[in-house]
């Protein structure tokens, strides 16, 4: 023990290297950017040598904790350290190694920005609070970490503040995880109250069942989910990641696809003997999941800004991760399927999104449509790899997102009920089909949409596959203007951050944006062959992997269809450019208006926050807190203008009245003797 | 018995004083019949001193340092007071203190 402990040192310096960062960005050196970019990458690169040594080297099957009392109140300890297991530590690879690629491929992507300083402090904020997040000992640690990485949200989304829709968005996005976070800190209070302990170990062991009645087990879960909700965007409260696309786009890469996002399900990992604990609550997640899969994999089929589909394919994955592991909590499986899926997502999402982001420097646009017709197939490292990003999404074979896929639907079909199984193929048949119709689109550009998008005035229709038929009844740019929320993609045009870019003159994509796609191209190729080691060093052992047939065919064939289809409506020669949806405009509309779900929360903001909430708050402040304060300060000067009447000025009155008192005391006293 | 080597004498004397100043105080319209009668009031309370330093008192100096300093302080005040008046007079051309009353509520 002491400070000689290198395990100890190394999570130590994890912690501070990046805070430290920050703080000297943020005090210091913003001006400066080049130094703030040395400063930030230097805070990046130890702890992803320090994650990756940890990875090979430290043996991890007994997990190794650091506890030091932070807050000792009679029974309650909470305590602050670092818990090293293998859940954790793999984790610790990903975020460590996603957030270095992406501070990399920032030099080429945000050189120029005026706040470029401001920038990397931002990103070493986020990795400070997502490396603490990801090794934090206790639970309350934990949600301090939680709420920092929401913080680093917030000021990242909003980096572009002087545009309107990105400050909106920022704001958006910290409000509505901040109502998930409610839910998850009740939990930690319950557990508190009930179970007497935060420290993630214990919480985890046997002495949970014995200690809690099932039904305050499931009451807690159920509470902790609703932060994870929050923080991965499940159904209902998933709006606010498609906002968060306001962001710069390695941030959205980093933040809101591979590692922020994925903490929801990384939490639903770590307490994972907690929820399994409870089959309630994990009936709710799966039900919940299932419905965020679907959802949003019908939305990222209508979307025709760049960034709108990853990011809807951004909330089914995690869906679909939630579900895996709702699944295996229910049918005695293990966390592997909804973890590895993690792993192997993180790669291939990041890739999807940071090779979005060297479409979108180049072009200037969001709209791949109008990137596919500027000839964005040129550009020849984006376009492959994107390809490659796209084929595991969908989840083809030698690519990373075909294993992991495969393994949550295995763990989908042990489930009793085989409609959870049905959904999930259908939730794939989908994904292939949105990503696809996105390839195919940038691969293969179209006359049709040529003349569409270049003849009209990108800001005054509705999305391209409309076309031939009008926008739907009921989508009208009035209603986008009532609710600023619900914005047709076409007004993402990233107009505040053509500033310091030079979109105009074509160059090449540069090295320090090349290099992070490469690495995890490399990684999307590789990680579906790692299945086996990586299962068996969070599990200790590789189960006993029988490969069911016909399970395979159909996840397959799935996937194939998908693309099949997109290849038929978007891809081939002749094609007709409309998806297959607007032969039912009704549901094609419903898919546009993102399901209602933005109109919706809007309506129960008016109706029930504004409405009912805070009238009432404003009605107790204005007649109850205002009131009191105005009684005290209105008696005051009433009584002060009620004695000012002896204030004659007549100075002899006063004496008089003095003498008199005197004289009376006096009298009294003597008469008491 | 003599009649100065009472103590009660001085106290009556003392009594007289204090009601005469007292009434100068209060009845008095000029500033300058105010002072007077303020001096009045402190020897009044002087003369007590003394009387009290002379006929009951254990140690004999005392009430004559007391009185030594009254004098001090009235002398000072009557400075003070003199200033004040003039001030006064300055501003409101009177020394009437009915006329002072800006300070009414």
């Amino acid at each position: 023990m002491g400070s000689c402990d290198p395990v100890l040192l190394g999570c130590l310096l994890t912690v501070f290297l990046p805070l430290s960062a920050f703080a000297l960005i943020m005090i210091f050196t913003w001006r400066y950017h080049k130094l703030s970019m040395a400063i930030s990458l230097v805070a990046s690169t130890i702890p992803l040598l320090i994650a990756w040594y940890f990875f090979f080297t430290l043996d991890v099957k007994q997990p190794i904790i650091y506890n030091f009392n932070w807050l000792v109140s009679d029974q309650v300890k909470v305590p602050f350290g670092f818990l090293l297991d293998p859940t954790s530590v793999l984790m610790f690879v990903i975020v460590a190694t996603i957030s270095w690629l992406v501070q990399i491929y920032s030099i080429g992507y945000m050189g120029g920005d005026p706040g470029f300083g401001r920038y990397y402090a931002d990103l070493s904020l986020f990795a400070l609070a997502m490396l603490g997040l990801v090794i934090s000992s206790g639970l309350l640690q934990l949600y301090i970490f939680w709420e920092l990485v929401g913080l680093a949200s917030y000021l990242l989304i909003g980096f572009w503040y002087e545009k309107f829709s990105a400050s909106e968005a920022g704001k958006k996005a910290f409000v509505v995880t901040r109502f998930g976070d409610i839910g998850f800190f009740m939990g930690l209070v319950f557990l508190t109250l009930y179970f007497g302990s935060l420290d993630i170990a214990t919480v985890n062991s046997a002495a949970l069942t014995a200690k809690m009645p099932p039904w305050l087990i499931t009451t807690s879960a159920l509470l902790i989910f609703c932060g994870i909700m929050g923080k991965s965007a499940q159904f209902p409260i998933h709006v606010w990641l498609p906002d968060a696309m306001e962001g710069p786009t390695p941030v959205s890469a980093l933040l809101h696809s591979a590692t922020m996002v994925a903490a929801g399900v990384f939490l639903l990992t770590r307490l994972f003997p907690l929820f399994a604990a409870s089959a309630t609550a994990m009936s709710v997640v799966l039900v919940i999941s299932t419905i965020t899969l679907l959802l949003s994999s019908t939305i990222g089929m209508v979307a025709t800004d760049i960034k709108q589909v990853w990011a809807y394919s951004t909330v089914s994955q995690l869906g679909f991760m939630a579900m895996g592991l709702s699944a295996a909590g229910l049918a005695a499986g293990t966390l592997f399927p909804g973890y590895y899926h993690l792993t192997t997502h993180a790669a291939f999402k990041a890739l999807l999104f940071l090779c979005s982001g060297v479409f979108i420097h180049h072009f200037g646009t969001n709209d791949f449509f109008v990137m596919a017709t500027q000839g964005g197939r040129k550009l020849l490292i984006p376009m492959a790899t994107i390809t490659i990003a796209a084929l595991a999404l969908a989840g083809i074979f030698p690519f990373a997102g075909f294993f992991s896929k495969e393994a949550i639907l295995g763990a989908l079909a042990h489930l009793p009920n085989k409609m959870w199984l049905v959904l999930g193929l259908f939730g794939a048949f989908l994904t292939a089909y949105y990503a696809f119709r996105v390839i195919f689109v940038m691969l293969f550009p179209k006359e049709k949409y040529d003349k569409y998008h270049l003849e009209t005035d990108p800001h005054a229709h509705a999305p391209a596959h409309s076309h031939g038929h009008g926008p739907g009844p009921g989508f009208t740019h009035d209603d986008a203007h009532i609710h600023p929320d619900a914005k047709p993609g076409h007004e993402h045009d990233e107009s505040g951050h053509g500033a310091g870019h030079g979109h105009d003159e074509p160059h090449g994509v540069p090295w320090v944006m090349s290099f992070p796609l490469l690495v995890l191209a490399g990684f999307t190729l590789i990680l579906g062959f790692c299945q086996g080691s990586l299962e068996k060093y969070l599990l200790g052992e590789s189960a006993p992997h029988h490969i069911e047939y016909g399970l395979l065919v159909s996840a397959v064939s799935c996937a194939f269809g998908g693309i099949a289809l997109a290849w038929f409506d978007w891809g081939r020669r002749g094609a007709k450019c409309v998806g297959f949806i607007s032969y039912v405009p009704v549901l094609e509309n419903f898919f546009i208006q993102k399901w209602y779900m933005d109109h919706f929360w809007r309506w129960f903001l008016n109706t029930f926050i504004y409405g009912i909430f805070s009238r009432a708050f404003t009605y107790n402040d204005r007649r109850v807190v205002d009131g009191g304060v105005d009684a005290v300060a209105f008696s005051t000067v009433g009584s002060g203008r009620l004695l000012s009447f002896i204030q004659t000025a007549f100075l002899q009155y006063n004496l008089l009245f003095m003498v008199l008192v005197l004289a009376g005391v006096g009298i009294y006293l003597l008469m008491g003797r | 018995m003599l009649l100065f080597n009472q103590l009660e004498t001085y106290l009556y004397l003392a009594i007289v004083l204090f009601a005469i100043g007292l009434y100068g105080v209060l009845a008095r319209r000029s500033l300058i019949a105010l002072l007077i009668s303020v001096e009045l009031i402190l020897n009044a309370a002087s003369i007590n001193f003394m009387a009290f330093n002379r006929f009951l008192a254990p140690h004999p100096a005392v009430g004559q340092i007391i009185t030594l300093f009254i004098m001090a302080v009235a002398a000072a005040e009557a400075a003070i007071a003199l200033s004040i008046i003039v001030a006064l007079y300055r501003k409101l051309k009177t020394i009437n203190i009915e006329q002072a009353t800006e300070l009414r509520g």
